[in-house]
């Protein structure tokens, strides 16, 4: 009963850790003209999927990595699609006049420079990157 | 042309979009251009010259767009193709319009608007978003690609929260249709000795697309209903040669079913359209009496594609269309188009496609009806099957 007790609560550890590990890659950040501490995955996606451009009444903007391992792991967690996938789906927007490309940049400092200095940008980075001058959202 | 791909391949490789600004707003420009080729065992296939194998099977756009402000966006696209005898590289404007979202579930859009029916209709010449080099044609027959590509009007859209049970994308349109006199209805009604020299028509319609609880299916419906008024003057090789006539149309309906599955490496996808048409033509010429033309179709089709790795994709369809009274019952090739194909694409780079595709082809639809078989490209009638290959290359920034 001991042995099996100890399984599961280890089972349930590395179960959680691997989650929040992956939640942990990424952290979601905004301007702070967009006065939300958390936003759901839901609204998320449709920000980057150009369905959605306010959050909490305020115009929002998404803004990408062009590539890395947290651009990969925000699409797949959050968007469901692939790189490509995503800048099909931009394209397919573009060229029925339906939306834009969203800017993007090759780093996360360059992320924090362009959500800090932007009104109502949203993006994401590695979750170690420093984030000041940004707010970070919570995703529920 | 393809001196023009070639420029816009070398475009493309060097940046992925002009981004600018013009007093204080951002400005985005984009592009693409396609080159095809395409080859026949029997029968010439889209007023191309495909039993000797055709290069005549090119298109390109050039698309402009800004955000004024948060709410209001401005969009143009202008496109050129040149597909066998068709439209012979004419600029045409594709759509240019307003777009003001009030919130995210209500929307305007007004100008000339492309048409929101079934997965593709409105982002059917952007052939780099897909496996196939052609669309199933029964569903989107590329000579007839103006007949619903765009409309000249007001569209409200939006998208609403179903909460537990998913989301729903709508669209509502009406507006006048916006016609093309070097495309594949006007050379058909050529060929049948009754030229169109002047067309109007409404169409009003919508499409209501739900992305279901279930993660990757999207399931949706289109309806439109479309009118087309013509004036013209029979030829020699018309029902009354010489004599003006007038065609007075009813509305043509269209309803539409479809859905697409996604999940992982898969998509599978399908739609189905049921039409019908009426145009009661009128004679200018005393003694002949107004006569009807009119009849309906079918046509559906189900594609899986399969992503096999980040460069490669390949896929299948097939496509059937139906058509309910053939001129001629006799000709059993005449009330049927289906089409077996198997596609495979290769992404060279983010922004250039590489295609080879094979279609079976058997039967031809009918002698009334356009579906891809021009009498003046075969002249000696037509072969039941057709077999055909198909080679396309397109890049985009």
């Amino acid at each position: 009963m001991k042995l099996t007790v100890q399984f599961v609560a280890t089972a349930a550890v590395l179960v959680l850790a691997s989650r929040g590990a992956h939640g942990a890659d990424v952290k979601v950040i905004a301007n702070p003209s967009v006065a939300m501490k958390a936003v759901s995955a839901d609204d998320l996606k449709d920000i980057f999927l150009e369905n959605k451009d306010l959050l909490g009444g305020a115009h929002v903007e998404p803004v990408l990595l062009k590539n890395g391992a947290a651009h990969e792991a925000f699409l797949s967690e959050y968007v469901g699609k692939s790189d490509a996938g995503l800048r099909a789906y931009y394209r397919s927007l573009i060229f029925t006049g339906k939306g834009a490309i969203p800017k993007d940049f090759g780093s996360d400092a360059e992320v924090v420079a362009y959500v800090a200095k932007t009104r109502g940008a949203i993006g994401y980075v590695r979750s170690t990157t420093d984030t000041a001058g940004v707010n970070v959202l919570a995703v529920k | 042309m393809s001196i023009a791909v070639l420029a816009t391949l070398a475009f493309a490789s060097a940046s992925s979009a002009q981004d600018f600004t013009v007093f204080n707003r951002p400005v985005q420009v984009h592009g693409f251009a396609s080159q095809g080729f395409a080859y026949t065992n029997h029968n010439n296939f889209l007023t191309m010259n495909t039993t000797n194998g055709s290069p005549a099977f090119t298109d390109g756009v050039l698309n402009v767009s800004t955000s004024i402000t948060d709410k209001f966006r401005l969009s143009a696209q202008g496109y050129t193709r040149k597909v066998g005898q068709l439209d012979d590289f004419r600029p045409e404007l594709d759509f240019a319009f307003g777009d003001y979202r009030f919130t995210t579930w209500l929307g305007v859009r007004a100008g000339r608007v492309k048409t929101a029916i079934g997965l593709y209709n409105d982002t059917q010449d952007a052939e780099f978003l897909y496996t196939w080099a052609l669309l199933p044609q029964g569903v989107y027959p590329l000579d007839l690609r103006n007949a619903m590509i765009a409309h000249d009007g007001v569209d409200v859209y939006g998208r609403i929260s179903l909460r537990q049970i998913g989301k729903l994308n709508y669209t509502a349109y009406a507006g006048k249709r916006t016609f093309d006199d070097r495309g594949g209805y006007y050379t058909f009604a050529s060929d049948l000795g009754m030229p169109i020299t002047a067309e109007s028509g409404r169409a009003v319609g919508w499409d209501l697309r739900w992305s279901t609880p279930l993660k990757g299916l999207t399931l949706g419906s289109s309806w439109t209903d479309l009118t087309q008024d013509r004036k013209g003057v029979f030829t020699a090789a018309g029902f009354v040669p010489g004599a003006p006539y007038t065609g007075l149309s009813s509305p043509q309906r269209t309803a539409v079913g479809y859905g697409d599955f996604q999940r992982g490496r898969w998509d599978f996808s399908g739609e189905y359209r049921a039409s019908d048409y009426w145009l009661n033509i009128l004679v200018d010429l005393p003694g002949v009496p107004p006569f009807p033309w009119n009849g309906s179709n079918e046509c559906w089709f189900l594609a899986s594609t399969y992503q096999a790795s980040k460069r490669i994709s390949v896929g299948i369809y097939h496509s059937n269309l139906h058509v309910d009274a053939p001129w001629n019952p006799a000709d059993t090739a005449s009330n049927h188009i289906y089409d077996e194909v198997g596609a495979f694409r290769y992404d060279i780079n983010r922004f250039w496609t590489a295609k080879a595709e094979g279609h079976l082809m058997d039967g031809y639809g009918d002698i009334f009806s356009t579906q891809g078989f021009y009498q003046r490209s075969n002249p000696d009638g037509f072969k039941p099957k057709t077999n055909m290959l198909v080679l396309r290359t397109s890049v985009t920034f």
